[in-house]
């Protein structure tokens, strides 16, 4: 019960409040039934069967009111948990008990529909031994075998399954899912950027410390500054909102790239976060091999399929490049602008378009005006409304990288310049660790990039002009401490930093674990096999060899299981005890009176003492179950010879 | 050529020991239909977690196997002891269980099943064990007494039949099991029941008067030894005297001599009736302290007394065909 309860508990943080309710009521109900003899529903206790079948008809409406159906993940999780609670009060056969015992290992599995994490794994062990345990117990039918020893027990055989598990693990031929049509709420939209911006609606995300995706460079790490990870690039603007171009029209043709520089390899891990695009550094070289992708006109690389899992993928980058230098199909959409909007900005656009036509000098005169006049950069900008852009430029000041982003597009374009927004994430944090570069949802960013005829797409990061600190040493260096670390730990610069250590380590762990236990699939299990020595892995020699390694694993479990050498007799491990103590050594063949003779004339002071441990011993060996081995236990460990 | 081989055989056989048999149960079936779908349901959403549990679970049934094996793998029937009841009471077989493992047992059943005739169907044998009782705990490397209990249901010789030890510890989800044939058999005397009186001791006693008759409480006179007479019973002070050597003879004073005779109850129709009729008289006769005999059909025993000679009559009793 125990175990169902702590399998049930992460639950209650996705599901309704009165899930959890009910499910506690309903264990709660049981433990009055043992420890107070409350009576259970059955068919003679009329009023409590009553009562139990309405609550699990008011469950099973609110589920229906709550979800709409029964059938989708959350909904059929929490209609399990909701009956498990309820199926428990009425365990009276051991039928009854091995079912719910079983559910009970389903209830796990479907923890890990939402997390699994270290933490996540650490509990299933802790409820699959406690449910073993409990196993035992139904099985122990006189009930004579003590708690701890079942518990120990339980321990011991999971042990004992552990090297199995891992050959399994490791060996059992992996099919790549899903097998059947999932539900749709299977994948829940995670936070994360998205394919439109609002002002405002980024500065929502440096709250969050959720993990966008890590990168492990195979050998040098680019500078800081040069860090931008293209997301969803932004053409069309309302006034307000930004949003993509049709995904029709930016994929029919790639783009147009020219890199130079060094290259630079890593390998990435996303975490899913159900759409379609990659993060790669300014510009990848080709296509990685590992997934089905493709580059859009404008840049971005792009999954064939929503990104439904962590995926890992293989890439390298050169930061210096030319894009769409020659000529740009989309142009005349970089130029588009709201009718009878922003009157303001499109004023002092004009004003410099009077001073010069070349787009350089257009750019340089933009971003003097965010440099010399005085706007901040802040991580909690004054809300707009109305007209924003005007706004922000002339009257708050204050904004975060989009409003920038968004102010610096809208005074080109009416300036006559080609200009879009392009969001993603900048920098990131190298954990000392395992000197992985973490790219938190916080360091989101959104950028610009300014078509020039003969050179093309041309980054500029109008945030820079404002905040330096921003793009050369990355986000967490802008923040202030409160919101990187809790609360309680900000009040001291230690405890802050032993958190960030804290931290990195446990990151680095969770990077190992990502890596290689929870993205172990088809794909992996073939590169770790090949690289173990199987050639060209599939799944007859899989087979072959998980059959071989099971084999010898448990033929080695069970000589570990059978034969044992060392003799667990605790009165004569007492006795060994005893003897160790004297100076004296008991010869091969003496008896333990001829043995204590010899110490009573040694040590004279203790011969009571040594007389009462030598005729304890030999009660309780040869047979005499008056004596105690408590007391034997007692005076070993108190005699202290004397000399 | 043959020989070696089934020389090879039968050493094999000894390291190998007694049969165990293991199965799982209902309970196991379902486990690993459950497994099945964990996993199903693993592959399906492509969950590693997913997939450590179902594995961790397999792993755990396939250990699980061995240690509900290793219950049961070094138990040895090392004793049985009984002793004779009437019938309607319980037999005690006292079983005395070596575990020579170094780890202890827990909960096993034992039961038995008595008619060991073989049948075409090999299935028979696993089933018809009846009187499960539970053991718990057999130490390791120790030996543990078990009273062992039966119902008596008819007189006669009771044979314990084949015992099976089965366990199911520690899971539940595998059975195993294995026999003990033995030849261990208890008797079981007639219910001592009837309402006939004792028959008339002394009109008995009086027909039979021109015998010897001898007892142990008054000194009736010398005999000459003969071979076999108790030595306590020797007149060594009347050796003494003249050098030869007598025995004392004692005459029994309290219930005189008594007869008990198949004729006697030949108003009772029943066969067991009757016997059970005559085992009371025998109880009743033994307790008052009679010199009696028996005589049925098939057997005659002399008189006498004692509870050797109590023991005779109700064998005779119980063995009556």
């Amino acid at each position: 019960m125990l175990g169902l309860t702590l399998g049930a508990l992460p639950h209650f943080y996705y599901q309704p409040i009165w899930v959890a309710i009910i499910f506690l009521a309903m264990i709660g109900w049981r433990c009055m039934n043992i420890w107070r003899a409350w009576p259970l529903p059955s068919k003679r206790y009329k009023k409590q069967r009553w009562l139990q079948l309405s609550i699990a008809a008011f469950a099973v409406t609110l589920l229906l009111l709550h979800y709409g159906n029964l059938i989708g993940r959350d909904a059929g999780v929490a209609l399990l948990t909701v009956m498990l609670g309820i199926k428990v009060t009425e365990i009276r056969s051991s039928r009854d008990f091995y079912l719910s015992s079983f559910l009970g290992y389903f209830l796990v599995v479907t923890n890990f529909f939402y997390s699994q994490s270290i933490g996540t794994a650490a509990l299933m062990f802790v409820v699959v031994i406690i449910m073993t345990a409990s196993l035992i117990s139904l099985n122990d039918l006189t009930q004579s075998i003590h708690t701890k020893f079942k518990l120990k027990l339980a321990g011991k055989m999971l042990l004992q399954a552990v090297p199995l598990m891992i050959l399994l693990f490791v060996l059992f031929p992996r099919i790549a899912g899903p097998l059947w049509g999932l539900p749709d709420d299977a994948y829940n939209a995670k936070t994360g950027i998205d394919d439109s911006m609002t002002l405002g609606k980024i500065s929502q995300l440096i709250q969050s410390d959720e993990i966008a995706f890590r990168v492990e460079f195979a050998d040098k790490i680019p500078t800081q500054s040069s860090l931008y990870w293209r997301g969803p690039v932004l053409w069309h603007t309302d006034g307000t909102t930004w949003t993509a171009l049709d995904e029709k029209q930016y994929t029919a043709n790639p783009p147009e790239i020219v890199s130079s520089g060094e290259i630079y390899r890593y390998s990435t891990t996303l975490e899913a976060h159900n759409n379609k695009w990659l993060f790669a550094l300014d510009f990848p070289t080709q296509l990685p091999t590992d997934e089905k992708t493709h580059f859009t006109q404008d840049g971005q690389l792009r999954s064939d399929d929503n990104i439904k899992q962590r995926i890992q993928y293989q890439l390298s980058s050169q930061t210096q490049y030319t894009l769409n230098a020659g000529h740009d199909e989309f142009l005349q959409l970089a130029l588009q602008l709201p009718e009878n909007q922003h009157p303001r900005t499109q004023q002092l656009a004009q004003q410099w378009r009077q001073q010069t036509t070349h787009p350089h000098e257009i750019i340089e005169l933009a971003l003097n005006h965010f440099n010399q006049q005085d706007f901040y950069y802040t991580l909690s900008p004054t809300p707009l409304s109305g007209d924003t852009i005007d706004q922000f430029l002339f009257e708050t000041r204050r904004g975060f990288c989009e409003h920038y982003a968004a102010s610096f597009t809208v005074l080109m374009r009416a300036a006559g310049v080609p200009t879009r927004v392009v969001t993603g994430y900048q920098g990131g944090e190298i954990n000392p660790i395992n000197n992985v570069l973490v790219i938190r949802q916080r360091d989101a960013h959104a950028w610009t990039e300014v078509w020039i005829q003969g050179k093309g797409w041309i980054r500029i990061d109008p945030t820079a002009a404002v905040s330096k600190e921003r793009i050369e040493q990355g986000m967490s260096m802008v923040m202030p401490l409160t919101m990187r670390s809790p609360l309680l730990i900000a009040q001291s610069q230690k405890l802050a930093e032993l958190w960030q250590a804290l931290r990195n380590n446990l990151d680095a762990l969770d990077n190992k674990w990502n890596q290689w236990i929870l993205a172990y699939g088809p794909k992996l299990q073939k590169e770790f096999l090949a690289k173990l020595g199987m050639s060209s892995p599939d799944w007859q020699k899989m087979v072959a060899w998980l059959v071989a390694s099971i084999s010898i694993v448990l033929l080695i479990i069970s000589l570990f299981i059978f034969y044992r050498r060392k003799h667990h007799d605790p009165i004569a491990r007492l006795y060994q005890t005893f003897c160790n103590r004297v100076a004296l050594e008991r010869g091969i063949s003496e008896g333990p009176l001829d043995f204590a003779n010899r110490l009573k004339q040694y040590y004279p002071d203790n011969a009571i003492e040594i007389d009462h441990i030598t005729q304890l011993y030999i009660n309780l060996h040869y047979g005499n179950q008056s004596a105690s081995i408590e007391q034997l236990k007692q005076y070993v460990n108190r005699f202290k010879p004397q000399k | 050529m043959a020989q070696p081989l089934s020389q090879l055989y039968q050493r094999f056989k000894q390291l190998r020991g007694r049969r165990i048999f293991i199965i799982p149960t209902r309970f196991g079936l379902l486990y690993a239909a459950f497994l099945i779908l964990i996993l199903l349901g693993a592959i399906n959403y492509s969950n590693s977690l997913g997939h450590v549990l179902a594995f961790l679970l397999g792993s755990l049934g396939l250990v699980a196997m061995l240690h509900t094996y290793r219950n049961l793998a070094k138990i040895e029937l090392t004793q049985a002891t009984t002793k004779p009841v009437f019938c309607g009471q319980a037999i005690i077989f006292s079983l005395v269980f070596d575990n020579q493992s170094h780890f202890d047992s827990y909960h096993i059943e034992i039961s038995s099943k008595q008619e060991t005739s073989k049948s075409w169907n090999p299935f028979r044998s696993l089933s018809g064990y009846l009187h499960p009782q539970q053991l718990s705990p057999l130490t390791a490397q120790h030996t543990t007494r078990f009273s062992y209990s039966l119902p008596s249901q008819q007189r006669g010789k009771y044979t314990l039949g084949k015992i099976r030890i089965a366990s199911q510890f520690p899971l539940g989800l595998y059975s195993t099991w294995g026999y003990f044939p033995n030849n261990y058999a208890a008797l079981v005397y007639p219910k001592p029941e009837g309402t006939l009186p004792l028959p008339d001791a002394t009109a008995q006693g009086q027909k039979l008067n021109s015998q010897q008759q001898q007892g142990t409480d008054d000194f009736a006179g010398f005999n000459r030894y003969r071979t076999g007479d108790p030595i306590h019973a020797i007149a060594w002070k009347a050796m003494a005297r003249d050098d030869v050597l007598r025995t004392k003879q004692f005459s029994t004073l309290q219930g005189g001599q008594l007869a008990i005779n198949w004729q006697d109850v030949s108003q009772i129709n029943n066969v067991e009736a009757r016997l059970s009729q005559l085992c009371k008289w025998v109880l009743q006769a033994e307790s008052s302290g009679m010199s009696y005999s028996l005589s049925l059909p098939n057997n005659s025993i002399p008189f006498g007394h004692g509870e050797t000679h109590r023991h005779r009559c109700l064998t005779a009793l119980a063995l009556y065909e």
